[in-house]
């Protein structure tokens, strides 16, 4: 049975943690079309973490087409995410690699890379509130 | 489905105008909010907020000064058998009678409760290993607190308050109690579906549980809600010192000034707030703890809000009606 | 209800009930060997044919005896002692409830604290009574063979028989539930409610009992001497002054002799009982009412 996790401190709301993870999985192919999720319940018993929150999480999973309910049975996973990239991530993989090299050249450190794509994303977030 | 349901249906408690005196002074005034049905709603609030005082008039243990409090629509007198079947209830700390055995104690709630459910006691007492002639006081405090916790929820009634439930357990017991208020809350059916309403002092742990927030403060409620719309309704705003309060937009709850900045809580719709245009100025989310204690330093005087307004249909801060 | 009240007193019946048992057991060593002594002289007879002055030595003989240990000592213990029960049954009726906040889980429960003060009480009242009557029942048993040398006004012994022992119990009783209520500690509760009822009980005992109806006077009667001659009474004689066995002479001087007649005993009986087990409703009514108007108790 599929394993959610939360990290208290990440700012993330917990139930977006609960969809990226899905998501994640669905790319890595941890999880494939036809599994069923754990039950509300059990998630919620699992992380201790209110219940609503999970059929949050599930409902927005099903709203991006990633999973549906069916009742009585449980929630299901319904996209047929390859584990292949798409061209868009192919595209941005190998732009990725140029500039890491760039990084690499110039200097930086492992950390700084980290530090700096942190730094970015979280600027780029607070534009957007 | 535990979700609540914001909208439609009865909700499992509400409470108009709420007051108590004690003698000259009031513990408790006017206090209106709504908890729905299959929400678990967490109420936060310094000791000596009034806490435990609403709390008893909600269960009812003590009657009301003014005001009134409905349960899934029913009002009725406190110290009433229909007042007193309609709540589960787990006092502070936890009390049970402690030459009793786990046995005797469900007995007691058999013989005090037409509506107690035996076999649901047993069943969770013994998938905790909790032996049925052990004596209460030969449990630990945890485990005190599972038959606690079992007591109220024996009793089959659709609301379930918990008075600062954690408070004296341990990390382990602290987790294992949650989990399980956890897992009943996630319970489904037509029958089965519960409210919960949890007092507590410690604020860091209760994000991850409730879904409903009630503040608590000075007497009157600071903030009642759907805890997800309350923190989307907030903005953490830093902006030149010299900035008055008048041009923040929306409410300003709570404001820290240094030398140079101040931060400021401020209560929008969930339109963002103006930030653009202004030099210097910066909106961050708040986090779940920032916005409680920041309602909790409200000073007493500052005006209440108790439910938010529906969200559609108000007006922005240009005066033009805005909606989701 | 019925259940609850049971197993949270249980503790204090299987108490009661041990007291009851010792008692029992002294009553009846003592009891069996007093008739023995009595039917061993054909006390008996003598009393009824000459009130006692005719067997002065039997009667003396067995007073001797059995003097002490049914009359002095026995008083001097027991006068506490129903007041003691009282006040450990009633003492932590409620206040141990709001002494460790478990009025918190009872009175939460789907039935409303009134009516669970009302069954409680109504329990271990009966409880009570039960206890009250069973040691009368023994006491007056065992003291049966003195009783007839010494009558039953007498305060050591009246305290003992017929209703008053009960309505005891019952007046400290509803003290103690009082003060637990008022104090909301236990052991408090116990001791502001035994003081009071100790002072009324001596009070009603020594001032007012001896007075419930107006004395009778008489002479005495040179021509019925009793054991040490002359017009001499309290528990050494026999017969009295008055010479009735079994009356209470309150004072003889210069040979009129005031007294309370011995069938007087039970309209003494009822009148006193009555004292108490009114004071005993008024403190339980009091709790009752109390305890329905106070909405909150933080303990």
């Amino acid at each position: 049975m599929f394993q959610f996790r939360l990290d208290g401190s990440s700012g993330v709301p917990p139930y977006l943690q609960l969809v990226h993870q899905v998501r994640q999985s669905l790319l890595l192919g941890y999880l494939q079309e036809g599994d069923r999720l754990p039950t509300v319940k059990d998630v919620a018993a699992g992380l201790v973490i209110n219940p609503n929150t999970v059929v949050k999480a599930y409902r927005q999973l099903e709203h991006e087409g990633l999973a549906s309910g069916r009742p009585g049975q449980g929630t299901f996973i319904t996209a047929a995410s390859s584990p292949v990239p798409s061209q868009a991530q192919q595209d941005l993989r190998a732009s990725l690699e140029e500039w890491l090299r760039a990084a690499e050249q110039a200097g930086m450190s492992d950390d700084a890379v980290t530090a700096l794509i942190a730094a970015a994303r979280h600027d780029m977030r607070k534009e957007r509130v | 489905m535990a979700e609540y349901d914001a909208g439609g249906s009865v909700p499992a408690l509400r409470t108009e105008h709420l007051g108590r005196r004690y003698g000259k002074v009031w513990g408790l005034r006017d206090c209106t909010l709504e908890v729905p049905a299959g929400a678990v709603a967490a109420l936060v609030g310094p000791n000596g907020a009034g806490k435990t005082t609403l709390l008893e008039m909600i269960i009812g243990l003590l009657e009301p000064t003014e005001g009134q409090v409905s349960v899934f629509g029913e009002t009725s007198r406190a110290d009433t058998a229909a007042t007193l079947a309609r709540v589960g209830y787990v006092a502070q700390d936890h009390p049970l009678y402690r030459d009793f055995s786990v046995a005797d104690m469900f007995h007691l709630g058999r013989a005090m409760n037409p509506s107690w459910d035996q076999q649901l006691a047993t069943a969770r007492v013994d998938a905790l290993d909790i032996p049925l002639q052990r004596k209460v006081r030969r449990l630990s405090g945890g485990q005190q607190a599972q038959v606690s916790l079992t007591m109220a929820l024996a009793k089959r009634a659709p609301l379930l308050v918990l008075d600062e439930p954690v408070s004296s357990l341990d990390p382990i017991a602290r987790l294992e109690f949650m989990r399980d208020v956890m897992a009943a809350a996630a319970d489904t059916g037509a029958d089965s579906s519960l409210t919960f309403l949890i007092s507590s002092h410690v604020v860091s742990e209760l994000e991850r549980f409730c879904d409903w927030l009630i503040v608590l403060a000075n007497g009157h409620v600071q903030l009642a809600g759907p805890a997800d719309d309350l923190l989307a309704a907030h903005r953490l705003l830093t902006v030149p010192r010299a900035t008055p309060d008048a041009e923040l937009p929306g409410t300003v709850i709570h404001r820290d000034d240094s030398d140079r900045h101040s931060t400021a809580l401020v209560r929008t719709d969930p339109v963002q707030p103006a930030v653009r245009g202004h030099a210097g100025w910066q909106a961050d989310p708040v986090s779940f703890e920032q916005l409680v204690m920041c309602y909790l330093q409200r000073p007493p005087t500052a005006a209440t809000t108790g439910n938010p307004a529906p969200a559609a249909a108000r007006p922005g801060p240009t005066g033009k009606e805005v909606t989701r | 209800m019925i259940w609850v009240t049971w197993r949270q007193h249980r503790s204090q019946a299987v108490a009661g009930l041990a007291v009851l048992a010792g008692l029992a057991v002294y009553a009846i060593l003592l009891g069996t060997s007093m008739r023995t002594a009595f039917s061993h002289d054909d006390l008996a007879g003598c009393l009824a044919r000459s009130q006692g002055s005719a067997c002065p030595d039997a009667v003396g003989a067995f007073s001797n005896e059995f003097g002490s240990e049914v009359n002095q000592a026995f008083w001097a213990v027991a006068l506490i002692v129903p007041g003691l029960i009282g006040v450990l049954a009633g003492g932590s009726l409620i206040a141990r409830e709001l002494e460790f906040g478990t009025w918190r889980l009872a009175w939460s429960q789907t039935v409303p604290r009134s009516r669970w003060l009302a069954v409680k009480l109504a329990l271990v009242t009966g409880g009570l009574i039960v206890l009250g009557a069973a040691m009368t029942a023994v006491i007056t048993w065992y003291r049966a063979p003195m009783d007839r040398l010494t009558g039953r006004l007498d305060a050591h012994i009246f305290d003992f028989e017929g209703l008053v022992l009960t309505a005891y119990i019952l007046c400290a009783f509803g003290f103690a539930v009082l003060a637990g209520l008022l104090l909301r500690r236990s052991i408090p509760a116990m001791i502001a409610a035994f003081v009071p009822w100790l002072a009324i009980r001596l009070v009603i005992e020594f001032v007012f009992r001896p007075h419930f109806l107006a004395p009778l006077t008489t002479t005495c009667n040179a021509t019925l001497p009793n054991q040490a001659g002359g017009c001499g009474y309290g528990l050494g004689f026999v017969p009295q002054a008055t010479g009735h066995i079994g009356d209470l002479v309150l004072s003889a001087n210069n040979g009129v002799v005031t007294y309370q007649p011995a069938d007087r005993f039970w309209p003494f009986q009822f009148i006193e009982a009555g004292i108490f087990v009114a004071l005993t409703a008024a403190a339980l009514g009091a709790t009752i009412w109390l305890l329905h108007r106070r909405a909150t108790w933080a303990a």
